[in-house]
């Protein structure tokens, strides 16, 4: 293992942690922004220090297509080239490959692909996936898995899960770095609990650094989505970073730290600021909506970061539908707020104060007290009371 | 930041004021009246000023100054970077003032049509609506519009054109960029002037040049904000000495805060552009800023310095980082060849900028093309470029070191001696000694 793992704090099945990683002491639960290409959109490194990112997320198959991982390699590593100086995770190139490619196909062997470059035949095997993350460098590596949508049902999803399990071998061979890269196994195995249930005692028998689990954040409705989370995470062990990849809004965040989660990584907050969007406390906030073009207040009256500081509603408003500087500026006040949140979780959780903390969320996010059902129902799991934030129920 | 009060020191406390200044920026907190220039004839509009110029150091024709403006001191020459929408592409508040920048241009005819002016008077002045607490210059509109719009045409009354937004004829008259600029409150306004491109010849040049001169006169009557908005004139003419002596007298009769050299930069030769920035500067007042406009290549501010002029605007240096283009001390970088790909040295290891600082060559290049993160640090870096070259012009006039300043410079930018005509003729009427920089000449 290259990582080290302390609970700090504990609130039922949420726990705050510090993860030890080779680059950097980081605090769980965290959120990651992706750099797909070595790069937050817009954002200099410094600007991503004053945000407060801990690790950032790389894109193995965009970084192993241009500018090609022996490259970097070559140029000492991916922290050095895009001089980054805290830590970095790359995932394995599979899933870009299956969603961006129409082309990809998977056999025992890999996912054969079409080079996007030149059209040539293409075969990404675990043992190469893992072969340009050695050379990329990051802190944590990531097994190459054999991961469906959650709305696919049927026999693909129980092969898919076996098949995870005979790559996770492939990877762990393949590893040539075990002693400053962490690689993390996947668990897959769709919304089926017994599929899930083989896949996690597989992954936790081969005793990896840490675990995530995928195949979620798809497009599968909420309910099934908790449930599977608070599945893996009372399977996983204890003393192991849990990683619940694709996820996302803020919310859900706070939802899966409830249940024992501890890092999560998405394109969201990014994406969505390149459509216009901020999040805000009470949810999103539309800046390209006329009502913006004179309000002088700042996206966020309680947010510190540096455009709240800084830049009125109305002035981003002017930018947005022209601009990249308006993308640019949401950009930074949006990953902001997902590492306040962040910051806000592990704290709230070591201070004993966590359930405080998500019933003021909550309350913030549904002021009416409509909170979704399938919150509700994770709470309970959790064991977290948020009676005080819920409208209470109506006899139809 | 730390806001001080400004104080008017007497000429004997220059030097410690200049050394208490130096690498510190005061901003000023209101406008407040000045006095006139020495001599200068007061007159009822024209005599108001919002600015101070003092020179500071000489080098024969050049000079560096203090500019003071209601929000800004800044010091000449200077490079003012183009923020079209009130934003310099991709570079926040806080990096344009890591940078050094000290004025930012405006362009009127964007922001007129979004968010509008009256919004941007509303909500405070564009100074408040972009959070740029240091100075800003709007142009008057009437160039975007002869560039942008294919259907503007030009009479007496004003511009005429149609509206990009939703084809309406539309006309923008003296009064009306004017009154535009006072809402938009930039501590420099242009006039609207009737700007021919120097590669036209025949009377349309006269007719334009006379034209400016009655529209000045429009333009500073209209203007309602003399006491903290400086309304600059703009010198026409063309290619053509008389014509535009003839606009040099003319806009001076008027005694104007500042003056630009207009209609240049538009693809005339380079033996002509510099012959009319010299005949102008020779021209204008001694006591107040001389702006170029449109210039641009770092080459052509240096020479147009040792001429004597004081400010330039350019989208050259942002542009050129859209291109992946960065600008080095040889001339360019161009960051998208392949040679640049295993490059691991920063863009220009003689910078300080916060990219050159960061970023190798190789990382840069692996962005280009595919990532816009790519032109942001290659604009970041070229705009510090261009304010460095500003600092250098004014510590190197101040310093007594002019001539050295140039030399270097140019043996830097033509390591073989190939300095071009132009810049050798250029820098002879500036009577800057160049030879040292310059190859033998060969008896072919």
């Amino acid at each position: 293992m290259a990582l080290r793992f302390e609970v700090l704090g504990r609130f039922n099945r949420a726990r705050a942690a510090r993860l030890t990683l080779p680059h950097f002491e980081c605090q769980t639960p965290l959120f990651m922004p992706v750099g797909t290409q070595g790069t937050i959109k817009g954002l200099t490194t410094n600007q991503l220090e004053d945000i407060g990112c801990q690790i950032i997320l790389g894109n193995t198959y965009h970084l192993a297509l241009r500018p090609t991982s022996e490259l970097i390699d070559e140029l000492g590593g991916l922290h050095k080239f895009m001089n980054w100086p805290r830590a970095l995770l790359t995932d394995s190139g599979g899933f870009q490959m299956v969603s961006l490619l129409h082309l990809a196909d998977i056999t025992e062997k890999g996912v054969t692909f079409q080079s996007p470059v030149d059209g040539k035949p293409m075969l990404l095997t675990p043992e190469e996936s893992i072969q340009i993350q050695n050379r990329i460098g990051a802190d944590i590596i990531m097994a190459l898995d054999d991961v469906v949508k959650t709305t696919i049902t049927g026999p693909r999803i129980e092969e898919a899960m076996y098949r995870t399990l005979r790559w996770i071998d492939r990877c762990i061979a393949a590893h040539k770095r075990p002693h400053d890269q962490n690689l993390f196994g996947i668990v897959q195995g769709g919304l089926d609990p017994v599929l899930r249930d083989i896949c996690v005692r597989g992954l936790v028998d081969r005793n990896l650094p840490g675990y995530a689990i995928g195949g979620l954040a798809g497009g599968e409705d909420k309910d099934s989505f908790w449930r599977v989370v608070a599945q893996c995470t009372a399977a996983l062990p204890e003393d192991k970073p849990r990683y619940v990849m694709g996820v996302g809004y803020p919310l859900d965040i706070v939802v899966c730290s409830a249940l024992g989660a501890d890092m999560y990584d998405c394109v969201y907050p990014t994406r969505t600021a390149r459509f216009g969007t901020a999040l805000v406390p009470e949810g999103v906030l539309k800046l390209k909506h006329n009502a913006m073009a004179k309000d002088t207040r700042p996206i966020d009256p309680s947010c510190a970061c540096m455009v709240c500081k800084n830049y009125t509603r109305a002035y981003i408003h002017s930018l947005v539908t022209k601009d990249a500087m308006g993308s640019q500026l949401l950009s930074y006040h949006n990953l902001y707020y997902m590492m306040q949140l962040s910051r806000n979780l592990h704290s709230s959780i070591v201070e004993g104060k966590f359930p405080e903390f998500v019933c003021n969320f909550l309350q913030k996010m549904f002021p009416k007290g409509d909170v979704p059902e399938w919150v509700c129902n994770a709470m309970e799991v959790a064991e977290i009371d948020i009676s005080s934030c819920c409208a209470p129920f109506r006899k139809d």
